[in-house]
Parts: structure tokens; sequence; C-alpha cells
């Protein structure tokens, strides 16, 4: 499983940080922003549709939100309204263990935004962050 | 892969917002208030943030409120919130029989113009501390503007802008006003 792509969105749907991990140039980038927006929609969809079923609780794991010929989004939203995404380009990705990264992501994001001189809301400059984001991207041999 | 997590003695914490209202009461350019409002307004958010890492979404305001009652409060306070009162639109008053933060202040204070407090000295204890509690709650007011900037950080990242405001009247308790602004 490929992870091209790792996004943080703020709560009124500002971008904090995107980070793109395939050699193609401003092309790609473009597209993965395209594609991590229209899949903001998506995010929308599941966090207003469901109603409280009995005894299951609402998790922040969202799941496969929009698939598109070569990739699949999947997202994932924070108690606080954060949305984090991932681009991954592989058709078998498990639920598992997009959780599994999620959480690392989310780790990763609540340390730089601990950070005392970040203010909330605004892109994130962690060269920390920065570089957590890459190693989780980096395809493992 | 947990990563251990670091502990820091209570007493420097308590040391710590003690100092913070002792500074910035003697500045100058900034209110006290409203420089412990920003501090604590910050560490709020950041504070939510961690906390509710990898805890199950809360979906509605009183799923919001349980959490700042239970778990934010124990992180805090280390102890739960012992009372939860709600008017059902949008006021929550959270009473905290014992709270850590003002144990160290007396709740004791002589009241201020009594000129003969000398006298009534073995006077009966009863008498003595019921005008007491205003000024009790005067002097507490300065050291409460930091965690009631806290929660309303807290809430207002999680959702809810609201105002917070405390009454200390009954130290060692403390009543926590939440007003959740609507709209």
């Amino acid at each position: 499983m490929v992870l091209v792509c790792a996004s943080v969105v703020g709560r009124a749907n500002n971008p904090l940080y995107f980070r793109s991990f395939l050699p193609g140039g401003d092309a790609e980038i473009l597209k993965f922003q395209y594609i991590v927006h229209c899949a903001l929609d998506a995010v929308e969809e599941k966090v207003t549709a469901p109603q409280r079923r009995s005894g299951a609780a609402v998790e922040s794991y969202l799941g496969l939100l929009y698939p598109t010929e070569d990739y699949r989004v999947y997202g994932y939203i924070s108690n606080t309204r954060i949305k984090l995404m991932l681009i991954v380009d592989d058709h078998m990705a498990r639920d598992e263990e997009m959780r599994q990264v999620f959480k690392k992501f989310h780790q990763a994001y609540v340390d730089a935004a601990s950070n005392p001189f970040y203010t909330a809301n605004t892109p994130l400059t962690s060269k920390r962050f920065d570089s957590t984001v890459t190693a989780m991207l980096t395809p493992r041999t | 892969m947990e990563r251990p997590r670091r502990t820091c003695a209570e007493t420097c914490l308590e040391l710590l917002s003690l100092q913070i209202v002792h500074y910035y009461a003697g500045q100058n350019q900034a209110p006290l208030a409203a420089s412990t409002e920003a501090i604590g307004f910050r560490v709020g958010r950041q504070l939510a943030e961690r906390c509710t890492w990898d805890r199950p979404r809360l979906v509605d305001q009183l799923d919001v409120m349980k959490f700042i009652c239970k778990e934010f409060w124990i992180e805090l306070f280390q102890k739960q919130v012992d009372n939860l009162r709600t008017n059902h639109r949008g006021t929550f008053v959270l009473k905290d029989a014992n709270f850590r933060w003002l144990s160290k202040l007396s709740s004791d204070l002589p009241a201020p113009e009594k000129a003969d407090a000398t006298e009534q000295n073995a006077g009966p204890v009863a008498n003595d501390s019921m005008p007491s509690r205003p000024a009790a709650n005067e002097a507490a007011q300065d050291y409460l503007h930091l965690p009631c900037a806290i929660i309303r950080g807290a809430l207002t990242h999680l959702g809810l802008p609201c105002t917070v405001s405390a009454d200390a009247s009954a130290l060692p308790a403390c009543d926590f006003t939440i007003n959740i602004r609507a709209g």
C-alpha cells in the first residue's frame, strides 16, 4: 500500500497542511489538491448523516471517502473538527492498516499543534511534523 | 508503540499558576484578567486537542460537557466534577466540591471593613465566617481567570463557543457557570 498524499484541513475547511510524495511535479500536486477538496464534501456527508445507532460508538475514522480511477481517499476527523486525509494508490488497502496510520498521523498533528508558538488555524510549518509525515509517506521496503 | 507519559509534581503547577497571577498583577501594560485569559485560552485549546486524541467522537453538547466533567477535569484537576446541572437551554453549572487549584487559598479571610474584629476574636466562628465569604470570592477571582479560560478554550475548540465564570463563595468548593452561545 503506497500513500501518495497527506493533508490536514481545519474546521472551516481551510487547508493547514499538504504534502505529496510523488515525483510528478506541479500537475500532480494540483490534481491531489483537487481530489482532497472534493473529498471534503464526502466528509461533511459522513459527519452529519449518521444518527446514533444503538450501541455503536461514533468513531473518528471515516473510511473510504472518494474513489477515483487511480486513487482512493481515506478520511479521519478529530473531535476538534480537524480533518486528516490520506490518498493511497493501492486498491487493497485494509481498514485496520489505515486506522493505524491515521492514529500516528493524528498523534503527529497533536504534537505539532501543542507547540506554544503555533497559532491555531494557520498552516503548519513544523519541521518535525513534516519529517514524521514524510516518513509515513515513504514506501516501506 | 506506546509513548511513556511524562509526569510533573502538582506543586509545580500550583506554584506556576500562583506566580502567573502575581506576575501579571504587577505588570502595567495589560490587566491581569486579559493576560491570564489569553494564556488559559491557548492552553485549553491545545489540551482539548491532546485529550481527545484517541477517544470516540463527541457528537452533541451533552457528550462534550460529559467529557469536560470527567476526562478533562481529571487531566487538569485530578478528580471529576462532582455535580453537573443544566437548564437544557445552553447553561451548565459544574460544581467541584474541592477545587484543587484553590486548595491553598484560605477560606477564612476577614471582611475588609470590620472595625471591631479584634474584640470579636473570641466570638463564635459562624459569626465571623459569614461576612468573609464575599471577600474570599473576591480574592479567589484573580486565581480563577486561568482555569476559566482553560475551560473556555477547550470548549471553543470542541465546537461550543461559550463564556465561563466561576464562583468561589464556598471555598474549597467552586462553581463554574458555562453559558453556551447559540448559533
